[in-house]
């Protein structure tokens, strides 16, 4: 029970740091989504020891644990557009998948033979 | 009084068919039974068979969404304990990342292109590889079709996180460093989720390569666009 209410506190706080972030980016008209600020906020604060390990943690494992749960009503939402990959739409599926392979390749590639690179010499 | 119910509802069933789907990924542990693939395939068939549309559903639905914010805050908390890791790796992160929004932009964007597809559709396919706000707000900001640039920036991540263990090993990218960054970049949020499957340390770096991500190919797409159209 004590860990219900812990996970819920902390969860609490992090809601509050991605109001914050939602704030910051309307005011300064960012195109940065506010999550991602209120991510590099709670990052900052832990980093200068502001914001303690202990308020947040059981909270954001949770949270991180579950992330997928999070995505689904958003992914659902394709349900609307299932007519357009009917025809000649199913070629922009198809599309994106190969760009996204190509995407991991080349990134992942490049990034790994930098460290590799760097671990040998 | 129906709306709630309707609306807690749609909570309870929603958490109960990601819970299923846990199991099922847990008892056939396969790239393609990937929890957040079940779970979708499961509730849109359930819509698809029943009256119930996609507007009463978000009714409850919307209240997991509005958390999806919190939890990217949250992974504040994976980055923060690698911290020490991370400050060794920028170069090769920056590196990887760049390239990755360069070909995400120009491939997508040429491939419709090739295929005839017109405009509004280029650019709507541009900002696929990053996480759904930003790539809306991309879209929205250069005219395209904000609603289906959601829809391409879910089969992005879907598709990386269900392929990349077959990518990963045919291309013999095995480095926690390039698999985290890869899944990063080309599949956002999503892929991040995979990522962290793997290991807290190359979900971290996906995370990572996620937002760098955003940031880049949010600033560089419009130019882009202006070259490649």
């Amino acid at each position: 029970m004590v860990k219900v209410m812990k996970i819920t506190l902390h969860i609490i706080i992090l809601c509050l740091l991605s109001s914050l972030g939602n704030w910051i980016q309307h005011t300064f008209q960012l195109l940065i989504p506010g999550s991602v600020i209120g991510m590099l906020i709670l990052f900052v604060l832990l980093f200068f020891n502001i914001v303690k390990l202990s308020w947040i943690d059981e909270g954001a494992k949770f949270m991180v644990r579950h992330l997928t749960l999070f995505f689904i009503p958003a992914t659902v939402g394709i349900i609307d557009y299932l007519d357009l990959f009917l025809g000649k739409g199913i070629l922009l599926f198809f599309i994106v998948i190969i760009s996204t392979i190509l995407v991991m390749v080349s990134s992942g590639w490049i990034s790994q033979w930098l460290m590799t690179r760097k671990e040998r010499g | 009084m129906m709306q709630l119910f309707i609306g807690i509802t749609a909570i309870i069933g929603t958490i109960i068919i990601y819970y299923v789907a846990l199991k099922i990924h847990d008892k056939y542990h396969y790239p393609f039974t990937l929890p957040m693939l079940i779970a979708t395939i499961i509730i849109v068939l359930i819509l698809l068979i029943t009256p119930i549309s996609y507007d009463s559903y978000m009714i409850g639905g919307e209240w997991i969404n509005k958390l999806l914010s919190p939890a990217v805050v949250a992974l504040a908390y994976p980055l923060y304990m690698e911290r020490k890791l991370l400050k060794k790796l920028v170069v090769p992160i920056l590196v990887g990342t760049t390239i990755g929004a360069l070909v995400g932009i120009s491939t997508g964007v040429l491939l419709a292109k090739w295929a005839g597809f017109g405009e509004e559709i280029l650019l709507t396919i541009s900002s696929k590889s990053v996480t759904t706000p930003i790539s809306m707000a991309i879209t929205e900001s250069l005219d395209g079709i904000t609603s289906l640039a959601a829809v391409f920036v879910v089969i992005a991540g879907v598709s990386g996180a269900v392929l990349h263990s077959y990518i990963y090993k045919f291309t013999k990218i095995h480095h926690y460093l390039g698999k985290g960054i890869g899944l990063g970049s080309a599949s956002h949020g999503i892929g991040t989720a995979a990522a962290l499957e793997n290991s807290q340390l190359e979900g971290s770096i996906s995370s990572i390569a996620m937002s760098i991500s955003a940031v880049i190919v949010s600033v560089i797409t419009p130019w882009m666009m202006v070259l490649l159209l």
